[in-house]
Parts: C-alpha cells; structure tokens; sequence
C-alpha cells in the first residue's frame, strides 16, 4: 500500500506517465535510427547493390581449376596424368616443363574481359600464354599454362594451387 | 555552414595525410636506405622461392665493393640502362662479379661494380619483403607486355 503511494507521487512529480515516457521514447527512436533515405542515398544504395551483384556474378562465373605439379629427381624426365578434372602438370624434373591448354567460350550475348588470377606455391611456377584480354562475342581462345621447375625447386615436393578465370562483362 | 567547414577541414586532413604517405615514405625510405630506388616489385620468378613474383623488395643502396659477399641478393642496373636485375652474387672478382638467379640453372654474363645499385634490405638475413603488394606492377608490366628480371 504504501509503495504504491510512492509511484503515485513520483508521477506526479515528474508529470509524466510511464506510458507517455515510453511513448516519446518509441518518437525518437524512430526519428533518430529510421530516417527515410534521401535521393542521392537510393541512387547511391543502388549503384552500390548492381555493383556487389556484378562481384558476386563474377565470382561464380569463374571458371576454378586446382593446379598440381611434382618435382622429381633426374633430368628430362616428364610424366604427364591426364585429366579434366584438374590443371595436373604431372611429374617434373628439374629444368622441364609441361603445358596444360584450357579453352574458354564466350557464350554471352556481350563481350568479356579475361584475367587469370594464379594462387599458391604453385603460382610462381606456371606461366600464362594470355592474360588480360577481350573475347567478343560468341569467340573462343585458348590459354596455354606452363609450368616448368625451376633450378631451386624442392625435389620430392608436390606443389599445388588454384587457377581462376574471371570472366568480367564489358558493356 | 559549421557543418560544410567541418567536412571540408577532414577533407583536407585526410588528403593531407594521404599525400604523406604517398609522397613523404618513399622520400622517407630514400634518405634511410641511401638510393634514388628504395622499393621494387619482383616482376618474374628468377629468383623462385626466396622471392615471388609480386613481392615488394626494399633496396640497401651506397655499398662498398667491400661489403660485398657471396650470397648476397643485389640489384644491377642492365646493360640497356633503364632495366634492373635482383639475383645473388656467386662469384666476385677483381673488377667484375657473377650473379645467378636462384631459380636459374646457369649464371649470368659478369657485370661491373659500378652497375650495382644496391643490395636488398635484410631482417634476419633474410631480404625484407611484402607480399602480393607489388601485383598491380606485375599486371601492369603484363599488360605492357614486358617482363623483366626485377
């Protein structure tokens, strides 16, 4: 009995209900944290998404490959395991080299820029017969990696990464 | 109008300290490491795996024939003047020294001292470098079509 006296008291000083209390808060909050966008930011927001599509489009277009190599001992030897499933350059040794081919089509109806993206140990080992180019539309090229070990290579050690073609619309 | 100023005044604190950076590091790096050619990006794999294509490399310049030595990975200036070359010294002579690439079977033709322009910068004795940071050269010296030793 006796608190409730003591809220009743405590709205009276202050003027202001529990629920008008809340209510201006719910006001605020809606005016501070929900502001409609203006213009420039919905114009701005959407060159923004087009722009995280076009990534994301991109990204899955890729054409990915996994790239492998061996270095073994002796001199001019290659072993060549073909496949599709993966750029395999075989065993190599020392001072050889071998060629994987991949061919790309433009199927799209606008022309695509190329670049081939390289990662891992296996990077520094591979060279790409073409990189950054065109292909219009409806045209096809094929693109030689070559892998070849160098003097300072690891003799027993399998190096490997991951080959990416990005297919990048130009319109 | 408060607003507006207060804008503009972080706008040019950061392009201040943009163009600090831009231009006062490599200034910076120029005085300390004593070379007109203080930072380099690896544009081919010659010298496989102690340095990758699209490392960046920072050069030691202003040594002495005498600090010299076998193993060291020095910069020359090429024949043609305005290429250079990062591979190890494996022989020194009285006027001329050989260097190889690490990656490489055979060494190089010998080069004069005067041809070195440094040598690069070591932590631990080994060349100090950042990675996949000089790619954007790589790209570019692919999209020119050239490829140099560097």
């Amino acid at each position: 009995m006796d608190m409730d006296t003591n809220t009743h008291e405590e709205e009276d000083a202050s003027g202001v209900s529990e629920n008008h209390t809340k209510e201006r808060w719910l006001k605020r909050m809606w005016r501070t944290h929900i502001t409609p966008l203006s213009r420039s930011e919905k114009v701005f927001l959407f060159f923004l998404s087009l722009f995280f599509l076009v990534v994301i489009y991109v990204a899955l277009d890729a054409n990915k490959y996994r790239a492998t190599v061996l270095a073994v001992e002796g001199s001019g030897r290659v072993g060549v395991n073909p496949t599709t499933e993966l750029l395999d350059f075989g065993d190599l040794s020392l001072g050889m080299s071998s060629v994987r081919k991949v061919t790309i089509k433009n199927g799209a109806f606008f022309p695509v820029f190329i670049i081939v993206v390289r990662v891992g140990d296996i990077a520094s080992l591979i060279n790409v017969s073409e990189n950054f180019f065109t292909l219009s539309r409806g045209e096809e090229s094929t693109i030689d990696f070559t892998t070849y070990m160098p003097a300072s290579a690891d003799v027993g050690t399998t190096y490997d990464g991951r080959i990416y073609i990005f297919r990048i619309p130009r319109i | 109008m408060s607003k507006t100023l207060s804008i503009l005044k972080d706008f040019i604190l950061y392009v201040v300290i943009l163009a600090t950076i831009l231009f006062g590091v490599p200034r910076f790096l120029s005085w300390y490491l004593e070379t007109p050619y203080p930072i380099a990006a690896i544009t081919s794999g010659s010298m496989w795996p102690e340095l990758r294509e699209g490392d960046i490399i920072f050069i030691q310049g202003n040594i002495e024939k005498s600090e010299l030595g076998i193993g060291d990975v020095i910069v020359y200036r090429n024949k043609d003047g305005s290429t250079f070359t990062i591979h190890r010294i494996v022989a020194l002579g009285d006027d001329t020294l050989t260097t190889k690439g690490d990656a490489n079977f055979d060494p190089d033709s010998p080069i004069e001292y005067e041809q070195v322009v440094g040598r690069t910068f070591n932590i631990f004795g080994k060349p100090l470098n950042i990675p996949y940071l000089g790619s954007i050269t790589v790209a570019a010296s692919n999209m020119r079509g050239h490829k140099g030793d560097l």
